[in-house]
């Protein structure tokens, strides 16, 4: 399997390099104060001579923040990053026809739209759920990348539909000093400290036709998309093809080895690949067992018993003693938290 | 960056104390005879040189933060003379001076007593400035003053602020009643899409100059977040308080506000309430009831006009 890692230079420089420089320059920000210990200069960033590396995308970003200081910067990035002018993607996004046809475009080629965070969503019957993965591991920049891709997707979807759409949004992450900015960037909808950065709209509104829809132009677009895409030799990120792989052989009860193997790589270069992003095996398993456990309890309805089966778990003790290691709480109190929450969203009902 | 600039502002100033403050050591060693190191009394020249030290240090922090002006003349020349005085004083303990020579003594004690007489006539300036300033700052602030709470688009006070600003309004008055009105502009984001987010930073400045002009001096605007106001009004009524946001949003209906050859009308919504829980609440309250209107209909485009 192909993969890249956080030091390889594989983003283009005038996609997400560029959209931060400008809205630094809109707030008299000095170039050098942003560019600092980037490695890169502001000429060769806007006209698009150079890659970077989604590392120095972090660093960018990280000083970016830091020199503007101010409680909006993170959503005022976030505003103008969808649909960007990111070739055809763009140009695709621009024209899809509703919800559902965004959101597929946005994960299939999140590498280029949004390649910090990986977006992810799952239908559900009465809720579908827009869940974001962190790419290269940035914890401490993690709350401002969620706010940032979060107001895109949020500002992007209210563009084009010519609607605000009603979403919630769950946060990873403790209670935010100034929600005042999540209330009107984002909605007032609003739940701190869940296990998931996610957002979650009623299904229903995935398929209301937005008004600048073209199926054709989409079309188009989305084809030159996928060939832009494998000229320019895209691969997912490291962390993004870990999660994939071990999310489809969770039942096999994983491990490194077969992980190294399946990446052709050896086991301990996949353990200090891991550890260049801030992770190990170990920490990626859970994380994917927690994220399907979850997904188990409210779309399938299976009690502890059934989970810890598909799981490979030999009881429910064992399991619910993992359950309570990887987030902290047993299950049974994070769905009583979940009903709290949510009173009225059903989330037993996705499929 | 600002406070470079400012001092730029000041460089022949600067430039002139520090050629003065050399030329003084010139002087002293031309006109006196060095004492020998025994006789230095160290007390004397810490706390002199000290002195000079710190009025040079406090002149130069003084000068970062001003413009040119009289006031800041006037600071600038006081300061500079008692750093000069305390300076030359400093440069007796190390140069012999004859008794007759009266300039060494002229230099020490006058030059310091000028400075402070300068620096006096600066601070009732200043103060005079300061009551000015204050009166354009009424309505963005009210009972105390925080320069962190400033937001730098729209030189109104913050989240932060606002939030302080109830909690006293409630503490200090608990009978009276005290009214929280937030104001959202329609279709904002539209304008950042099709103009610029430099032109939505003018939008928000415009409005936020027109909403100043029809509050009272005992109100106190706010920039929440993004496109939304908050204003908190001091012993009003909610009957009051609901009339007068009717008014403020059709005062910024009736602006013209100019955008790239097309005159744009700006529309906002608005929710009132009394303020009678903790900040956190009311306002997360009164944003939803700000947005639970604006979820159910397709919004309209943009009502431009030609100039």
């Amino acid at each position: 399997m192909r993969f890249h890692q956080v030091a390889d230079t594989c983003l283009p420089a005038q996609y997400h390099a560029a959209q931060i420089l400008a809205y630094t320059r809109s707030r008299e920000v000095d170039d050098a104060f942003i560019l600092r210990g980037c490695a890169l200069d502001a000429g060769s960033i806007t006209q698009g001579q150079c890659r970077i590396s989604p590392q120095q995308y972090l660093l960018l970003l990280g000083n970016a923040l830091q020199a503007l200081r101010s409680a909006d910067s993170s959503f005022m990035l976030g505003q103008q990053m969808l649909p960007g002018h990111f070739g055809s993607v763009s140009h695709a996004l621009l024209q899809t026809q509703n919800l559902r046809q965004a959101l597929d475009i946005l994960c299939l080629h999140s590498t280029r739209l949004c390649p910090l965070l990986k977006p992810r969503y799952s239908v559900g019957q009465d809720f579908s759920i827009l869940y974001w993965m962190d790419s290269y591991g940035a914890p401490s920049l993690r709350p401002a990348i969620v706010e940032m891709h979060m107001t895109a997707v949020v500002a992007m979807c209210r563009w084009l539909s010519g609607r605000r759409l009603p979403w919630r949004f769950c946060f990873n992450r403790s209670t935010a000093r100034h929600t005042e900015q999540h209330e009107v960037h984002l909605g007032g909808e609003l739940r701190f400290n869940c296990h998931l950065d996610a957002m979650l709209i009623a299904t229903e509104y995935l398929d209301l036709p937005w008004p600048r829809g073209n199926a054709l132009a989409a079309e188009v677009a989305l084809q030159q998309a996928q060939q832009d895409a494998q000229a320019a030799d895209e691969t997912p990120g490291l962390l993004d093809a870990v999660y994939d792989y071990l999310l489809t052989n969770i039942r096999c009860t994983p491990n490194l080895e077969q992980l190294a193997a399946a990446f052709a790589v050896s086991p301990a270069s996949m353990k200090r690949y891991l550890a260049r992003h801030g992770t190990h095996f170990q920490a990626e398993l859970d994380q994917v067992r927690t994220h399907v456990a979850l997904y188990l309890f409210q779309s399938r309805q299976y009690d502890n018993e059934a989970v810890a089966q598909h799981l490979g778990f030999h009881d429910a003790n064992n399991f619910r003693r993992s359950f309570k290691r990887w987030t902290g709480v047993t299950p049974s109190l994070l769905k009583e938290k979940l009903a709290d929450d949510f009173p009225d969203l059903n989330l037993y009902a996705m499929s | 960056m600002l406070k470079n600039s400012m001092l730029r502002l000041h460089r022949n100033f600067i430039i002139a104390a520090c050629v003065a403050l050399i030329s003084f050591i010139f002087l002293y060693a031309y006109m006196g005879t060095p004492k020998p190191l025994i006789k230095w009394k160290w007390m004397d020249i810490v706390g002199e040189g000290g002195t000079s030290a710190m009025s040079g240090l406090w002149l130069l922090i003084m000068l970062s933060s001003r413009p040119k002006g009289l006031v800041t003349r006037l600071f600038a020349f006081g300061l500079a003379s008692i750093m000069l005085g305390s300076w030359a004083d400093c440069l007796d303990e190390f140069f012999a001076i004859p008794k007759e020579d009266i300039w060494d003594n002229l230099l020490e004690s006058m030059l310091v007593f000028a400075g402070m007489l300068i620096v006096t006539a600066g601070m009732y300036y200043w103060r005079e400035e300061q009551f000015t300033l204050n009166e354009h700052l009424q309505k963005r602030e009210r009972l105390f003053r925080d320069h962190r709470a400033f937001d730098r688009v729209t030189q109104l006070s913050n989240a932060d602020y606002l939030r302080l600003q109830i909690k006293l309004e409630l503490d200090s008055h608990p009978g009276k009643p005290c009214a929280l009105v937030l104001l959202d502009i329609d279709q904002f984001h539209l304008i950042n899409r099709q103009y610029g987010q430099h032109e939505g930073d003018k939008v928000l400045q415009a409005v936020s100059h027109m909403l100043l002009l029809n509050l009272h001096n005992q109100d106190v605007l706010c920039r929440y977040a993004g496109d939304r106001f908050a204003v908190v009004l001091h012993d009003r009524s909610l009957e009051e308080a609901e009339s007068l946001a009717l008014h403020l949003c059709h005062m910024v209906r009736q602006m013209r506000y100019c955008a790239q050859e097309q005159t744009l009308e700006i529309s906002m919504r608005h929710a009132c309430t009394l303020a009678d829980d903790v900040p956190d609440t009311l306002l997360a309250r009164l944003s939803k009831t700000l947005e639970a209107s604006a979820h159910q209909f397709t919004e309209p485009s943009l009502a431009t006009g030609v100039l």
